[in-house]
This record gives structure tokens, C-alpha cells and sequence, in this order.
């Protein structure tokens, strides 16, 4: 806000845009020197694009970045790392292979005689270790043998060696420990003392409340609004988060019969560390949705109920008999009815050289086929319903399904496994990345499809979705369901207040586990 | 619209060219030597190249799946030397109609320990199949003292390799056509032979599509082995005899001869009618080389090469210019 001074940082009308996909619009943002600067917004707001446009692993399609007043361009990583910009990605960028100080040094090796110099590089990265406050770990481990928070601590000592002018951290401390999370913390303190200037990303809420000195919220690929920590309220920053319009038209939710049994029924169900006592119901003629922010266990629970997790406890009760489903053979065969589609279409659900045809009828050729001989002109009539039924535009069913457009795609992939006619249908974030018209008629057919008795469980990032459609909404933590809403409480401040497992949001959230 | 006619297309494009070059290479040798367009050469040829085309059609099953079956080499030799020796493993009364059978399934054997090593075990097939034709030399090699075996082959195997059961058509190519007519039957028509296809191009789609996708991949390893070990005895049958590394020779031109005819080496793509030019292209390429002795100009030049060492040349800068140009092709289409 100091106009005088000129900041470390600032980008100016910053715009990125994948396809027909709008991921930031017109952005600016600044930050400067002895700052923390937290970065909030929803899953998709754009605050990865961002950092991606800074780090200079995208080239934004319109804008400008200024270090120090100058205007830079980053053409690639290397470029933003010599202007001293250092990026803590979510996903961790290490080669298990190699031993922690090869990984610390490894854009700039110490050199001696033509060679890496092995006892300098030993020595640099203890010294990046010590100040991170890893100085448990042994420089000539190897990367693949230390635990997952060990690595994340390694990580934020390589981008350290760097001697960075400007450090981001993008969800950086989500798998560390508490005890490292405060180490952490006391080193970015720290270096805001001696003047560098910090970009912190993280959706807990009570860390930027900790750190921050200044917020921007992201929504929707623009920025909303640039103030001073602590200026507002929680719950002002989560309704800037999510105040948007969304024009998705949803059909009416027709109520189940709360008093039908259950088709699904988990108990306790957990797999490793990622799924924790899971319990659920699933009635016929239900739509129930999976919430909650990004990897706390919604894929693992789905893949888990269609049996291709092993090593699952718990119990799983079809029709109210324990079944347990050992294989997606055994879930779609008709003693338990299930049907999933994938989140990644492009290799999980499609073949995408093959035809419509061969696609459409995969998972149900069985049934249109007489001792492993396809019954061609059954499977024509099928597949002339399903084209109409799902209003699937293409060429033709003999061309490749790779020539289809996303939306049409996608519903390939549904279309395949309602010739199932499963009981329960399982959804994987259907509509990411699909047109709009395509995501309604999504919408009416899972509305559809319950209303003729089928019981739906839909994972989605989009809350607006979770709203509109789902009769109920759980939303998980940690793998572990940790609210149940519906009704007038399936409000999307709820969903998001769960989802950061904030338990009331008039209270500060300093009792956050 | 482009979608429709390429599907309903009888050939598609490496197969064209594969079959340009056939009659460009019979054009080359009619110029020298009339006698390249005489039936009794090309029936001759077509004899030849049904040994390599049975035991393609297994491979190829595996290669579409997006594996490599290496065993191929020492379970020719299996399926030669068990079928010779038949009569002294189970006595002469068994081992005389059993022959034929036996061979197989010794054969079958070693594509079913390969099928469970890859879809079980999740060993790359490059490896554990390659592995595998060492054990099969080993066994091989203990089992007859690492002598060359004495036995001959039965009287039915001698027939089976060079008689006539349809006139003028020889029984090897009567095989191989039979064995080709069902190869095309269950890859386009059946479920079998979609998720051959499907889990070549995405196994993870096909898995998570309910499909037991072990189980074919088991189904095509041992195929495979099958056909090798059938091709084994057609090639004892033939030479009345079988000896040891009797299938060294057949491993490059196999691969070759698939992936000449446009099958991916990824899997997921390829044509059964392109491995038949495929074959017949390999075969032709051997013959003419070896009637020809085209190193005889080089030898003007002072460039002087045995006859085998200018065959093995030409064959394989011949595969690797036939790659380039469909790799360029793909690329271009795409």
C-alpha cells in the first residue's frame, strides 16, 4: 500500500487462460520486503496459476512482473530462481535416488577440478539444514529412505541454499509435523526480520492468522481484496473466499424415503493412515455428496468401496449383507450393483484410440455377448438408447472416442456404466473441466437416475455443485467424515468451515486440532 | 465421417505400404530372375513364411497388449525337441500320436510361467520373458546331455510340414491361414479381443471397467507360447529334425515382421492382415537377398562381405528405415 517505495514484488495484470479455461484474469498482487503475504481462496481460485506465472513454469498470456521496479521475464524455472525467486511446491520436486545434499545442491553443485566437490556440498547442505531447523537429517541419506516430513524439511532447506530474496510456500507444511511446523514457522519469522519477503499459501486457517502480515483472496482467477492481517474476521475471510455467483442451474431435489433401507452401508471402514472409521448410509433414490477440501481421503474412499484398495478393514453392507468387494469385477457383478466413474477420464475411464463403440459397451459387453461373442446388432440397440439418452454428439460410434469433446467424453464414460444399471453409482468429480451445458445435463441425469431408485455418491471440488445437487453432504478430514449436513445447514460457509475443520466460525479458530 | 471409412478400410496404412514393398521387392527380383514370378517360388515362399507367420500371431497377441514375449527363441527349440523326443519321454506307444500335442503344451508351459510372472508377479515382461528363454535353453540343454537330439520327427509331423492336404496348397500355409482366420475372428469379434485392444491402449480404464485384465494377459502369454512351440514342430517337421538354438533365428525377424505391419510396439494398435505383409515381407526380403547375392558389386568396390553378414545388414537397416517412415507418418497424422 506504501506508494512511495517501490516493493519487492509486483505483478500487474496478470492473465492466464488453458484453453478456453479463464485460470486468472486481469491480477495483481505485491509483496514486499520483511512481509508474509497469505494467498487465500478456494481449491481452483488461482492461486496455484499464480505461483506457477512467478515461478516461471507457465507464461502468462497477458501482464507484467516486476522485481525491485524492473520488469522480468521469466522464461523458465531457472530464470526466477537467479532473480532470487524460490519456490516450496505442494508436490514435492526431490529425486529419491540421490542423497539429501546432492538434492540440496543439485542447480548448483559446489565444483572442483571439473567435479562436484562432495565434502563443500556436505557442508552447504548442513548448513541449510541448520537453518530450517532440520539438523536431524543426515546429509548423505537418501531422499527414497526418509519420511514423508523429513523430505518436506529437506525440501524447504534446498530452496533455502538458494539464498532466495523471495521464498513462496505452497501448502509447504501440510505434511509436517506439528513440532516442525513451529520449527517452520520460527524460521520464517525469522528471515521477515532479516528482510525477505514471504508468499504463504495454506487453507489452515489459524497458520495465516499466526504468520500472515498481509492477505490477498483469489476467487475465481481475479483478485478480490488486499488487506492487513487481522483486519478481518474469519468469517469475513471465508465469505470473500466464496462469495461468487454461479449461474448452474440445478434441478429440485425430490426427498428420499428416509424410512427405505439402506442399499450401502459402511462401517468403520479404514485403509493405512488415509481412511479413518469411515461410516456411511446410502438409501435408494438418494444423492449424497463428498465435500471437504482436496486429498483428505475422498478418492481412497471411493476406490475402497469398488474394491481396488487392499488391505481395507471394516465392513461393508450391501443390501444389509456384509459383502466384501475384493475387485471392480466383483462390484459391478449384479449381487452388489456398483458403478464408478473416475476422475481422470483421459486414463481411468476412456481408451481414448478406440471407438465409441468399443468404449460405450466396455464394461457391459458381457451381457450383450453369447460365449465371448459380441452380439453386434444387441449392442447397436444399446447403444443407440444410450447415444440418445445422454444426447451424445459424435460422428459417429465408429470413430475414436480421442475426437470427442471433453463434456462428451465424460458422458461416455457415465454412459458406460449405466448399461450396467447399477444400484449404487459412484462419482468422482464428474464435471471437472467440462463445459457448463454439459455439467447440467449431468446434474438432471444424477437426479434422474435417483429418482428411478439408484443411490448416488458424488465426490466433487465444486461446493456449488455439492449444494445444488446432494440431498446430504459429508464432508471429510483427515479420512475421517467429520460433519454430516443437509437441509438448511448445507450452506456452502458450513461446507467450508468443515472442510477446515473450523467447528464454529464465530470462534477464533485457535482450538483447531 | 474420417472415423467410419478408417475402421471400415480393409487395410490400413502400414499394411499398404508393407504390401507396396512385397510387390516392389518381387518387381526387383523378376528383373533378375524371371523365375520369381513362377507359383512353384512364390508357393514355395509362402511355405517359408507360414513358419514365421504362426509363430508372429502369438507374439502379436502379446505385443498389442503392450508386452514382448522374448521366450520366443528357446521355446521353438521346446516345442521342436519335445515333439521329436515325445516318443522317448512317454514310451513310444503315447509318445508317437501325442507328439504334436505334447510339443504344445510343453510350449504352453513356458508362456503360462510367463503369463504369471507378468500379470501376477508384475515382472516387466522384457525381462522376466527374456529370463525365462535362458531357463528354457538350460532345461533344454540338461535334457539332452548337450548333444544334439537323435530323434526324428513322426511320420505325422513330416506330414503336417510338407504335405498337401488341399492340392497345391502346402499344409504349413493351410495352418497358418486357419490359424490366421481365427486370430482375426477373436480380435473383432469378440470380448476377448476388445480388451486385448483396451488394455494395450489404458489397462488402468480396463481394470477399473471390471475386467479380469490377469487373465488375459495369462490368455496371450500363453498363446503365444503355443504358436511358438507349433512352429517348433512345423520346423522340425520340415528339416526332419530338430536340434538345440533351432529358434535363435526367429526373434528379430518376428518382432520385425509385427511391427513392419503397423502393430505398436506400445500395444493397443495393429492389424492382423499387417502382420501377414509383414511376414511375407521378411520373407521375401531373406529370399532375395540370399538368390540375388547382391554383395557381389559391393565386392567391385573392394568392399568385401560375407553373404550372411550382408543380409543380416540389409535386414536391419531395412526395419529401421520402414520405423522411421511410419513413426513419421504417425506423427504427421496426429
Amino acid at each position: 500500500m506504501a506508494g512511495e517505495t517501490t516493493p519487492l514484488l509486483r505483478m500487474e495484470g496478470i492473465t492466464k487462460h488453458y484453453g478456453g479455461v479463464r485460470a486468472l484474469e486481469n491480477v495483481r498482487f505485491e509483496c514486499d520486503r520483511g512481509r508474509i503475504h497469505a494467498l487465500l481462496g478456494e481449491n481452483g481460485a488461482g492461486k496455484s496459476t499464480l505461483i506457477k506465472v512467478l515461478s516461471g513454469v507457465v507464461q502468462p498470456n497477458a501482464g507484467r512482473i516486476l522485481l525491485d521496479g524492473r520488469p522480468q521475464v521469466f522464461a523458465r524455472p531457472a530464470a526466477a530462481n537467479e532473480a532470487g525467486i524460490a519456490c516450496i511446491f505442494q508436490e514435492l520436486s526431490l529425486l529419491p535416488d540421490l542423497t539429501v545434499a546432492d538434492n540440496i545442491c543439485i542447480t548448483n553443485p559446489p565444483m572442483r577440478f571439473g567435479q562436484i566437490d562432495y565434502r563443500a556440498q556436505r557442508k552447504r547442505a548442513e548448513a541449510a539444514l541448520a537453518v530450517v531447523g532440520g539438523e536431524d537429517i543426515h546429509p548423505n541419506a537418501t531422499v527414497r529412505d526418509l519420511p514423508l516430513s523429513r523430505r518436506q524439511m529437506v525440501e524447504i532447506a534446498k530452496a533455502m541454499a538458494r539464498e532466495p530474496k523471495l521464498l513462496i510456500l505452497d501448502e509447504a507444511t501440510s505434511a509436517l509435523t506439528a513440532a516442525d511446523v513451529a520449527k517452520v514457522f520460527a524460521m520464517l519469522k525469522r528471515l521477515r526480520e532479516e528482510g525477505m519477503a514471504v508468499v504463504y499459501i495454506s487453507h489452515r486457517m489459524h497458520e495465516i492468522a499466526e504468520l500472515a502480515d498481509d492477505c490477498t483472496v483469489f476467487r475465481n482467477g481475479q483478485h478480490v481484496e488486499t488487506f492487513t492481517a487481522g483486519s478481518k474476521t474469519d468469517n469475513a475471510m471465508v465469505e470473500m473466499m466464496i462469495g461468487r455467483e454461479y449461474q448452474n442451474a440445478f434441478p429440485p431435489l425430490t426427498r428420499a424415503k428416509p424410512d427405505s433401507e439402506p442399499v450401502l452401508k459402511v462401517e468403520n471402514l479404514s485403509w493405512q493412515r488415509e481412511l479413518n472409521n469411515i461410516n456411511l448410509e446410502l438409501r435408494p433414490g438418494e444423492v449424497v455428496g463428498l465435500g471437504g477440501l482436496d486429498g483428505q481421503g475422498q478418492r481412497q474412499l471411493l476406490l475402497a468401496l469398488f474394491g481396488t484398495l487392499i488391505g481395507t478393514t471394516g465392513t461393508i453392507r450391501i443390501a444389509g449383507e456384509a459383502v466384501d468387494i475384493t475387485s471392480p469385477q466383483h462390484a459391478k457383478s449384479d449381487t452388489v450393483g456398483m458403478a464408478l466413474i473416475p476422475e481422470d477420464r483421459k486414463h481411468e475411464g476412456l481408451m481414448l484410440p478406440m471407438t465409441v463403440r468399443e468404449n460405450l459397451t466396455f464394461a457391459a459387453v458381457d451381457r450383450m455377448s453369447k460365449w465371448g461373442l459380441v452380439d453386434r446388432s444387441a449392442e447397436e440397440a444399446a447403444i443407440t438408447e444410450m447415444v440418445e439418452l445422454l444426447k451424445i454428439r459424435s460422428d459417429g460410434i465408429d470413430g475414436p472416442v480421442a475426437a470427442l469433446s471433453g463434456g462428451n467424453q465424460q458422458k461416455i464414460v457415465i454412459g458406460k456404466w449405466l448399461m450396467n444399471k447399477p444400484r449404487i453409482i459412484l462419482l468422482n468429480d464428474p464435471t471437472r473441466g467440462i463445459d457448463v451445458g454439459t455439467k447440467q445435463e449431468i446434474y438432471q441425469l444424477l437426479r434422474r437416475l435417483a429418482e428411478s431408485g439408484a443411490a448416488i455418491l458424488f465426490y466433487s471440488t465444486d461446493y456449488d455443485e455439492l449444494i445444488g445437487c446432494c440431498d446430504r453432504v459429508l464432508v471429510l478430514y483427515d479420512g475421517t467424515v467429520i460433519e454430516t449436513l443437509a437441509g438448511d445447514r448445507l450452506t456452502e460457509r458450513n461446507l467450508i468451515a468443515a472442510a477446515l475443520n473450523i467447528t464454529n466460525t464465530r470462534d477464533l479458530p485457535e482450538t483447531v486440532q | 465421417m474420417t472415423g467410419m471409412t478408417k475402421s471400415i478400410k480393409p487395410l490400413d496404412k502400414a499394411t499398404t505400404i508393407a504390401f507396396g514393398c512385397i510387390i516392389l521387392l518381387l518387381g526387383v527380383g523378376a528383373i533378375a530372375e524371371p523365375n520369381f514370378l513362377s507359383a512353384t517360388y512364390l508357393v514355395q515362399q509362402l511355405q517359408v513364411a507360414s513358419f514365421l507367420g504362426v509363430i508372429a500371431t502369438g507374439m502379436m497377441m502379446v505385443i498389442l497388449l503392450g508386452h514382448i514375449d522374448l521366450s520366443i527363441p528357446w521355446t521353438i527349440s521346446i516345442g521342436g525337441m519335445m515333439a521329436t523326443g515325445a516318443s522317448g519321454i512317454l514310451g513310444p506307444e503315447l509318445g508317437v500320436p501325442l507328439a504334436v500335442p505334447f510339443g504344445i503344451a510343453c510350449g504352453m508351459t513356458v508362456g503360462l510361467i510367463n503369463g504369471i510372472g507378468v500379470a501376477y508377479l508384475r515382472a516387466p515382461a522384457m525381462i522376466f520373458t527374456l529370463g525365462m528363454n535362458a531357463v528354457a535353453q538350460g532345461v533344454m540343454v540338461y535334457h539332452t546331455g548337450g548333444f544334439a537330439p537323435q530323434d526324428s520327427g513322426t511320420p505325422f509331423m513330416r506330414e503336417l510340414a510338407v504335405g498337401h492336404l488341399v492340392p497345391g496348397v502346402p499344409n504349413p500355409l493351410l495352418i497358418w491361414i486357419l490359424l490366421g482366420a481365427a486370430t482375426v475372428f477373436v480380435l473383432t469379434r469378440t470380448t476377448l479381443g476388445r480388451q486385448i485392444y483396451a488394455i494395450g491402449n489404458t489397462e488402468r480404464a480396463v481394470f477399473l471397467s471390471g475386467v479380469n485384465t490377469r487373465r488375459v494377459l495369462v490368455i496371450c502369454f500363453v498363446f503365444s507360447g503355443a504358436c511358438a512351440a507349433a512352429g517348433g514342430i512345423l520346423l522340425s517337421g520340415w528339416a526332419n529334425r530338430s536340434y538345440q538354438a533351432m529358434g535363435d533365428v526367429y526373434l528379430l525377424p518376428t518382432v520385425a515382421a509385427i511391427v513392419l505391419g503397423g502393430t505398436n510396439v506400445l500395444g493397443g494398435r495393429g492389424r492382423y492382415m499387417g502382420t501377414v505383409a509383414g511376414v511375407i515381407l521378411i520373407t521375401l526380403l531373406q529370399s532375395i537377398l540370399s538368390v540375388l547375392q547382391p554383395q557381389v558389386y559391393f565386392a567391385e568396390f573392394g568392399i568385401k562381405l560375407p553373404a550372411d553378414v550382408f543380409r543380416n545388414i540389409v535386414f536391419g537397416v531395412v526395419i529401421i528405415g520402414m520405423l522411421l517412415l511410419y513413426a513419421r507418418g504417425a506423427k504427421v497424422q496426429s
